[in-house]
């Protein structure tokens, strides 16, 4: 690499800094601004810059699900538009599946950053909407068949023409929106904060030079791909496979399998999905963009967790999921609940080098987004209410450690579960109960799995509908090392009058005062035989309500007196008697 | 005649600064700090002062880092916890974000309550505080028999919505003190009346968790201090940017998470308004980090956002206390210079800290830090560091370099001030943090810097800001202890109320706040407090129709619902650039009840004579721009008053070292500041 006076090569690294300083301030103004829970407590949205070419440059993200979604839709927009196609002020909208996007309801807003009459950087971000019209009340659903039926798409077009709003856009968002001020509300704070990353890049710019800034993104990009090369070097290298199955289709009962073949080299990280099923009749489907970001989530989580990472730090990623797939679905396919299918790309390729790469790695986890939608007309207020919301589960034990009880799933990252006092400020429901759940078994191994959540909201009104889609419900969490395999994902409605209906997945189903909603979370795979386990942590789980004394005895072989302290020799002998 | 004292017990050292009342003279006294007992370390530097018991006439002040450490270390009482029935485990489950997202091996923070320890009572509260089920008295028995059989030391109570009807937790704490008398009881809702069930828990877990630990401390520390003969009462440093009683202080002690950086922000704002100037920017660099505050019009930012041992790599643990409003960085004199694996400088959070401390010190660090950076480019000298106390070797400094230099490609010079310009840039992010993403101009502001290595930084960071004055304090090195003199009684109250902005709703929410100006008054004068020296100051969190994210808001108590309209949609467009035309929303209810002390006349600082006399010498020195001056350098106690020094120059005094770079202008005023004037940046 060129290195100029020594002014000059800190000066990089200083700009480096204040580019990605830029991309969080662009997160916290969105996030802080917003009306939608989904935004500014689930956090699903991420903000970035990349250059005049669409190359990622930082990235603030609440949720590792939209790494390197943001690079694709500026690209597309470039390509529609041409640099020259382009006025200061303008912002691009889109939102489709199959050339740059994930589902309907994730927008993606992007600003051209002008310099001196050049386009020096693009400025984007992507966030959930809560409504996009569609067939049901909150647009994603389990039940739709095509695109269609999910709500409004906008094929990258202009938003905004030289920081004025195109009024016909806006109008057909409100005439088509269930929510409308909610909608235009996040719209509204989402291209603020793009406003916001336009003027700090042109402040950066003033102090150093157009030329300067443009040098410090093309050494980001240089950087992120040698760094990624040197902890491919540290991978093991050879070829992995891993298979599992989803649970179906999204319509009928039928399972879909999945395959992922993993080559690691010096220079390359393949992931190859051939084999996988074809393209699912209902919305399960990850389209492409979605697929390749589940493989760089993976793709970090592997190398290295913490580094910063742009467009440099992929090159060396490779993909194949043949068109048509579950993995790469082509028009109409709806795609309304992809995290269904998503979230197997990353799984896959964990489940696949957990083995050989145990000091990042564990047991697999509850998966699911376990996304639920309550929503309805308020008696009290006569307006609409709608709770859009991921639920956390168990994660899977590793090397030295037992899993992590009721976190967000690997789609998820700084998402904030709601507070249920909160909910019920908003909402009418009471939320009875909110707890580990325990009452459905333990993921029993040297180190044991995380435990599920177990919530039940009580409807405290007339009217209210319920959709949710829950995967990870026929096949759960897979152990690892000889360790226990996980807890299913579930949900049961109890309905006065009626038996309860225990399910993975419904849409708009019609509930009325007084009905519960159990959602039940499912717990991590183990790690380990049981019988490797320290007998002091079998004893702590016990004292914590975690086990019995009888399962302590039965499956761990741990003696322990009245007063909880393990008796080491006995326990020992008995082992080993085994 | 008496003295006003002010100790602060910090990391490394113990601080005491005197204020006579009569002349106006200042006392500081610094000491090292003692762990095993920091009572002791306290009357050591009494001791070391020179004061008599009858000098303790009208106010001692104490701040400390006993909290956060007892937190930080887990070196607390053996806690309990009493929940609603259905919410055991809400304590555990947290909010389940995954901060550290790629990190699959992450773990969350371990609860400061193990699930065995906390009982379940059978009772229930709707949100706006109705009782939905009875408090069923035989769980409560059940729950304190069980409390007893664990052996818990110290017992907190949070119920499910308890925010908004405190009845059912009350009731729980009278039986506790009779079922358990020897165990200190904490119920959340004093601690906070806002709402969100887990955050409230841990504020009111975390608070029972240091109570008999600070409760030892403080009698201690009063026993001992009746053994002096000082008898007057002890005040405490709050983290709201107060003082409160000794009682009070026991009994809430989680109030005092942050009470060291506050008093070196209290100074900043007190000096600010006798110098003319209400808008302030604190910059207070220690060992191992920087630390900045914004001062909007004399007053101090407080909210309730405030996270323990929160990272890049931990969600933290939330408290929910007024806080002030202070961003920490990983950057200060101890901290490390290092190459990332693909040749990128970067400096901290990793700090030598005290122990071994800078390479320089020749105590066995290895390590690059800024103090080395400062002392190869000719910023420090290496005779007079703490005056003289520590003599530095500029040869291990070289040698620390060396490495970093060579991965870099680099001369040793050039990585010197790679580092300090990186330095200088992180703390840059931090200034803008306070101000421009909070909606403000830094060019309105001044800065005071202070601690030991704020004055060095302060004229280059100023620079960039645009910001046109520095200040630095005397003695910067124990401003906070002297900030804690100058520190006001002040109670805080927060009621979340979620109502929509009407005629009637702030009627109601001006009740609110009317309740909590009678139980402030109340407090007073159980404190003893003069009522004419009480004032209260009214606050709303507001917010769009449909925003989760508020505005805090000053009120006015004759404010009508135009007068809040139009307060709030300023404030918005300040900090968000937009506006719009949906109804709004209170939230919470805010009220900061202060009880004035007497502040002191600080004495006119004298020294006549020539500026010549002050000139010890002139010294070689390397900018951040990378050019090499010979400039002068002056002692600090012997600089006049009154006249005019242009830099570039050095001013050196036992704590601190003041750098002026070319253009800057300085003055020292009557008072002894160095008024500093930046040359428009551009």
């Amino acid at each position: 690499m060129v290195r100029k006076g020594v002014t000059e090569s800190f000066t990089l690294d200083i700009i480096q800094n204040s580019l990605i300083t830029a991309a969080e301030e662009i997160f916290a103004v969105f996030g802080r601004t917003s009306k939608s829970p989904v935004i500014y407590e689930v956090l699903d949205y991420a903000c970035g810059l990349t250059d005049n070419q669409g190359r990622m440059i930082a990235q603030a993200n609440g949720v590792p699900g939209f790494l390197g979604t943001l690079d694709m839709a500026v690209v597309q927009a470039i390509k529609k538009f041409g640099l020259n196609g382009f006025h200061n002020g303008d912002i691009i909208i889109t939102n489709i599946p199959y050339t740059d996007g994930t589902h309907l309801n994730d927008v993606t807003l992007i600003m051209p950053i002008y310099y001196r009459d050049e386009i020096v950087a693009f400025s984007a971000n992507k966030g959930h909407w809560s409504e996009v019209g569609g067939m049901h009340f909150g647009s994603w659903t389990s039940d739709s068949t095509e695109i269609y039926q999910e709500g409004l798409q906008f094929p990258t077009i202009k938003l905004f023409s030289k920081d004025k709003p195109v009024q016909e856009v806006i109008d057909i968002i409100r005439a088509n929106v269930r929510t409308p001020t909610m909608t235009l509300g996040d719209m509204e704070a989402q291209a603020a904060s793009l406003r916001v990353g336009r003027r700090r890049v042109q402040e950066l710019c003033d102090k150093y030079g157009g030329r300067v800034v443009e040098n410090a993104m093309e050494r980001l990009i240089e950087q992120g791909e040698e760094l990624m090369l040197k902890r491919l070097r540290e991978l093991p290298h050879g070829t992995f496979m891993a298979e599992d199955w989803v649970d179906d289709d999204g319509i009928t009962d039928n399972p879909v399998q999945v395959k992922a073949k993993v080559e690691i080299s010096d220079q390359s990280f393949t992931i190859d999905l051939t084999g996988s099923g074809a393209q699912a009749k209902g919305s399960i489907n990850s389209p492409w963009v979605a697929t390749v970001s589940a493989a760089r989530t993976i793709l970090k989580a592997v190398t290295d967790p913490h580094m910063p990472v742009t467009d440099g730090s992929f090159h060396p990623l490779k993909i194949v999921a043949p068109e048509g797939t579950i993995f790469n679905p082509k028009p109409p396919a709806p795609t309304s609940t992809y995290w269904e299918a998503m979230a197997f790309v990353t799984d896959l390729v964990w489940k696949a080098l957990a083995p050989v790469v145990p000091d990042r790695l564990t047991a697999g986890h509850f998966l699911s987004v376990c996304a639920t939608i309550v929503g309805g007309i308020d008696d009290r207020s006569k307006e609409p209410f709608a709770i859009v919301e991921p639920q956390a589960g168990g994660w899977g034990a590793g090397k030295g450690k037992d899993g992590e009880s009721g976190l967000v799933c690997s789609g998820d990252g700084e998402t904030y579960i709601m507070s249920n006092e909160v909910i019920e400020v908003r909402h009418p429901i009471i939320v009875e109960q909110y707890s580990l759940n325990v009452e459905d078994g333990v993921s029993h191994g040297e180190f044991r799995g995380g435990f599920g959540l177990v919530k039940d909201y009580r409807i405290n009104n007339s009217n209210a509908t319920f959709t949710a889609s829950f995967g990870r419900s026929k096949y759960p969490p897979w152990g690892m090392n000889g360790g226990d395999g996980g807890g299913p994902n579930y949900f049961i409605i109890y309905k006065s009058g009626r038996e309860p209906f225990k399910t993975r997945k419904v849409a708009a189903v019609e509930l009325g005062k007084g009905d519960l909603i159990r959602l039940k979370t499912g717990r991590g795979g183990a790690y380990g035989n049981p019988l490797d386990r320290d007998p002091k942590r079998v004893a702590d789980d016990v004292r914590d309500g975690y086990l019995t004394p009888e399962t302590a005895k039965e499956k761990y072989e741990v003696v322990l007196p009245i007063d909880l302290d393990p008796d080491q020799r006995r326990t020992e002998t008995t082992r080993k008697s085994r | 005649m008496g003295y006003r004292v002010a100790v602060d017990v910090g990391g490394t050292f113990t601080d005491l600064c005197a204020l006579n009342e009569e002349t106006g003279e200042l006392v500081f006294v610094k000491d090292s700090t003692t762990p095993a007992n920091f009572a002791h370390g306290v009357v050591q530097v009494i001791r070391k002062s020179g004061l008599k018991k009858e000098d303790f006439t009208s106010f001692l002040g104490n701040g400390s880092t006993i909290v956060i450490n007892a937190i930080t270390e887990r070196k607390g009482a053996k806690t309990g916890l009493i929940t609603t029935k259905g919410f055991r485990d809400v304590l555990e489950i947290q909010r389940s974000n995954r901060t550290d997202m790629y990190n699959f091996r992450y773990e969350k923070p371990r609860p400061f309550v193990p699930r065995h320890r906390v009982f379940e009572v059978d009772e229930r509260l709707d949100f706006q505080g109705n009782v939905l089920k009875a408090l069923d008295e035989k769980s409560v028995q059940t729950a304190l028999e069980n409390c007893k059989g664990f052996g818990v030391e110290s017992l907190a109570v949070c119920l499910y919505n308890s925010y908004s009807n405190p009845e059912h937790e009350e009731v729980i704490g009278e039986a506790a003190r009779k079922i358990l008398p020897q165990v200190p009881v904490t119920l959340s809702h004093e601690l906070t009346r806002e709402w969100r069930e887990y955050e409230r828990m841990n504020t009111a877990v975390m608070n029972a968790f240091v109570q008999p630990v600070v409760d030892l401390y403080l009698s201690t520390l009063t026993s001992e201090l009746r053994k002096m003969g000082v008898t007057i009462p002890l005040h405490v440093m709050q983290s709201n940017g107060g003082v409160s009683t000794f009682d009070r202080a026991r009994e809430i002690p989680i109030y005092q998470i942050e009470s060291g950086p506050i008093g070196g922000i209290i100074g900043a704002t007190f000096l600010g308004r006798v110098i003319g100037e209400p808008n302030v920017l604190s910059l207070d660099v220690g060992g191992t980090t920087a630390k900045t505050s914004l001062v909007d019009d004399g007053e101090v930012k407080v909210n309730t956002d405030y996270k323990v041992a929160r990272s890049a790599f931990s969600s933290g643990y939330p408290v929910k206390v007024p806080v002030v409003d202070i961003v920490e960085i990983g950057a200060g004199g101890g901290s490390i210079a290092w190459a990332n694996e693909v040749g990128s400088l970067n400096v901290g959070p990793q700090s030598a800290a005290a122990d071994p401390g800078p390479a320089c010190y020749d105590r066995g660090g290895k390590s690059p830090t800024v103090t080395d950076a400062f002392l190869l480019t000719g910023v420090i000298d290496p005779d007079y560091f703490l005056g003289g106390e520590i003599k530095l070797q500029k040869s291990r400094s070289e040698e620390a370099f060396k490495e970093l230099a060579s991965t870099l490609g680099r001369s040793l010079r050039d990585a010197a001030i790679g580092t300090i310009q990186v330095a200088i840039a992180n703390m840059i992010n931090a200034l803008k943090l306070v101000s421009v993403r909070r909606g403000y101009d830094p060019r309105d502001f001044a800065m005071v810097a202070f601690g030991g290595g704020g004055p060095m930084f302060a004229t280059a960071l100023a620079r960039e800001l645009g910001v046109e004055r520095v200040i630095v304090p005397r003695v910067p090195g124990v401003f906070s202890a002297l900030g804690m003199l100058l520190t006001d009684l002040r109670h805080d109250f927060l009621q979340t109320r979620v109502l929509r902005l009407s005629q009637e709703a702030l009627k109601e929410a001006l009740g609110v706040g009317e309740g909590f100006r009678e139980e402030a008054v109340k407090r007073f004068e159980e404190e003893r407090v003069l009522l004419a020296d009480v004032w209260h100051e009214l606050s709303f969190d507001l917010r769009y129709l449909g925003q989760e994210h508020t505005v805090n808001v000053p009120i006015d108590w004759k404010d009508s619902v135009a007068d809040v309209e139009k307060k709030f949609h300023d404030r918005h467009f300040k900090e968000y650039t937009f506006k719009l035309t949906d109804p709004l929303e209170i939230v919470n209810i805010h009220v900061a009840s202060y009880g004035k002390v007497k502040k002191p006349r600080l004495k006119k600082y004298k020294a006549s004579g020539a500026v010549g006399d002050a000139l010890k010498g002139k010294r070689n020195v390397v900018f951040e721009n990378g050019k090499l001056v010979r400039i002068p350098v002056f002692q600090r106690d012997k600089l006049p008053s009154k006249n005019r020094l242009k830099g570039p120059a050095i001013i050196e005094e036992p704590t601190s070292t003041t750098i002026l770079r070319p253009g800057d202008k300085l003055m020292v005023d009557d008072y002894g500041n160095l008024m500093i004037s930046i040359p428009g940046s551009g």
